[in-house]
């Protein structure tokens, strides 16, 4: 897809990087429309872990010879329908954060005593924006359709069943169906921000911008466009960043993004 | 004239062997307001979950004229949503409003309409968390009225609302009545069950339904409320909310 190298300014100059940079962006997208909706709905947590159950997933995929995605979907699918089976019973908080460990605990004893994965596990961590393939870009920029279209669909559902989910119903909203969608939906796009951020910092592209952001936008409209605005942002300074200072990619954009959402709280809490 | 709501025997509950609410019969006439009296946890919301069919667990049946609106209290919405006070009316166009499409210029409309008549035609671009709660109160009744419903269920709208907002509420109340639509509509106020047609008592089950002459009396009221009726003179009664949260 892109062979030729685009005349870009450094330090996008080089395939590589115009690559990481092209799924950056699709990945600020997905963080712009779907962020704030995962913001609006308090999937912030679930996200987290989503990304963090996909672990186990990557570490087997190499030695299975599986694709990756399909074993980080398969994991990360596993998990949210654990968290819902086991928070009816302890607690949707709860369940959340004890199969995050779970799974990051049975990740780490797979990688360094069943494969010996050794220092490729950094790469699933954290990610490695750097190595992005043409399957990778596709991937994203298939789910960044996906995620638009669903959007488009069910936008007043989720609006009105995060609102007000008793009388969602009864406005005539299929709330459960779209509800059980948005759930995938988040889980696919944490398995396409593996790539680039890794199991441990996917909330860097699918939370923080749509979370700074609402800190200080009051309609919908301005969240969103917001949120894709500041992503993009965050992604070329945090490439620029990792590039200049020679750190990974995935943790520059990370602590980018929470340095920014950072700033931004304390302004509006000054503010007020 | 088929009527607006009847209920045949209807109770139920939230789990199994739990019984929340059970033996009510009534039937509510279009044109016509009922008050549905009980002490918190009497079944009034339980009510309105099993005419909407969302009680987990319903027996006996329902009758309705068409799909019923339903204005819960505010307090169950969340007040951090970055929507504002048309933006909620409008809500009440999205059942008929198909996925594929906008919602249409009309309803747009309607949804100005709908808040002027609830006194809020100013505030239509207000935060909904930013507004008072009689004012909050007033954007969820505007968004039922957006429903076009023929039978509308009101929990406690006039509950804690500043007197500007419970005027314009009852002043609705009564065009809906003039438009042959059926309310029931929760309430604690017993005086002002006594304004309207008709009353439902509930504790658990159903205590009685009909004309406030018949059914406002100490004797039913007190099986109502239990120990929560304060009895002030021979025809005062007051009853006393215990909040638990």
């Amino acid at each position: 897809m892109l062979a030729a190298v685009v005349s870009l300014p450094e330090p996008f100059d080089t395939p590589f990087m115009q690559r990481a940079l092209l799924e950056t962006l699709l990945l600020a997208m997905l963080g712009g429309v779907l962020g704030s909706w995962i913001v609006l709905r308090r999937l912030a947590f679930f996200t987290h872990g989503t990304g963090t159950a996909a672990f186990p997933g990557l570490v087997v995929a190499g030695p299975w010879g599986v694709p990756a995605q399909a074993a980080a979907l398969g994991t990360g699918l596993l998990y949210a329908g654990s968290v819902e089976r086991l928070g009816r019973r302890a607690g949707a908080d709860a369940a959340t954060g004890l199969l995050l460990v779970a799974a990051l605990a049975v990740g780490v004893v797979l990688a360094s005593d069943v494969y010996e994965s050794g220092a490729g596990v950094d790469r699933l961590l954290f990610g490695s924006a750097l190595a992005i393939s043409d399957r990778d870009l596709w991937l994203t920029a298939g789910t960044v359709a996906a995620v638009l279209g669903l959007d488009a669909a069910l936008r007043r559902a989720w609006l009105a069943g995060g609102f007000d989910p008793v009388a969602a119903r009864s406005l005539g909203v299929p709330t459960a169906a779209a509800d059980r969608l948005l759930l995938a939906a988040v889980a696919v796009a944490v398995v396409v921000a593996l790539d680039a951020v890794g199991s441990l910092l996917v909330t860097a592209v699918l939370v923080i911008p749509a979370a700074t952001v609402r800190l200080v936008a009051d309609d919908l409209r301005t969240l969103r466009l917001g949120a894709v605005g500041l992503g993009a942002a965050e992604a070329v300074i945090g490439l620029w960043l990792a590039d200049t200072l020679n750190v990974g990619p995935g943790p520059a954009l990370a602590v980018l993004a929470s340095a920014v959402f950072a700033v931004v709280a304390l302004a509006t809490a000054v503010r007020r | 004239m088929s009527p607006a709501v009847r209920a045949a025997a209807l109770g139920g509950g939230y789990a199994p062997g739990d019984e929340a609410l059970a033996g009510v019969d009534f039937a509510l006439d279009p044109g016509r307001i009922a008050a549905v009296l009980g002490p918190n946890g009497g079944g009034k919301t339980t009510l309105f979950r099993a005419l909407l069919g969302e009680l987990p667990l319903r027996r006996g049946t329902v009758e309705l004229a068409g799909r019923p609106a339903y204005v819960p209290q505010t307090d169950r919405t969340r007040l951090d949503f970055p929507v504002s006070a048309l933006d909620v009316a409008l809500m009440g166009a999205y059942g008929r409003t198909p996925w594929w499409r906008r919602v249409a210029r009309a309803d747009r409309v309607a949804a100005r309409d709908a808040l002027a008549r609830v006194g809020l035609g100013d505030a239509a671009r207000t935060r909904f968390g930013e507004l008072s709660g009689g004012q909050r109160q007033r954007v969820l009744i505007a968004r039922a009225l957006l429903q076009d419903a023929p039978v509308l269920l009101l929990d406690e709208p006039l509950s804690g609302v500043d007197a500007v907002s419970a005027e314009r509420i009852e002043a609705v109340f009564r065009e809906l009545r003039e438009e042959g639509r059926g309310l029931l509509v929760a309430t604690h106020d017993v005086e002002q069950a006594r304004a309207w047609d008709a009353v439902l008592c509930l504790n658990r089950r159903q205590i009685a339904f009909g004309s406030p002459a018949e059914v406002l009396t100490t004797g039913v009221l007190q099986e109502t409320y239990g120990h929560e009726l304060v009895v002030i003179g021979e025809h005062r009664a007051v009853a006393v909310e215990h909040h638990e949260h």
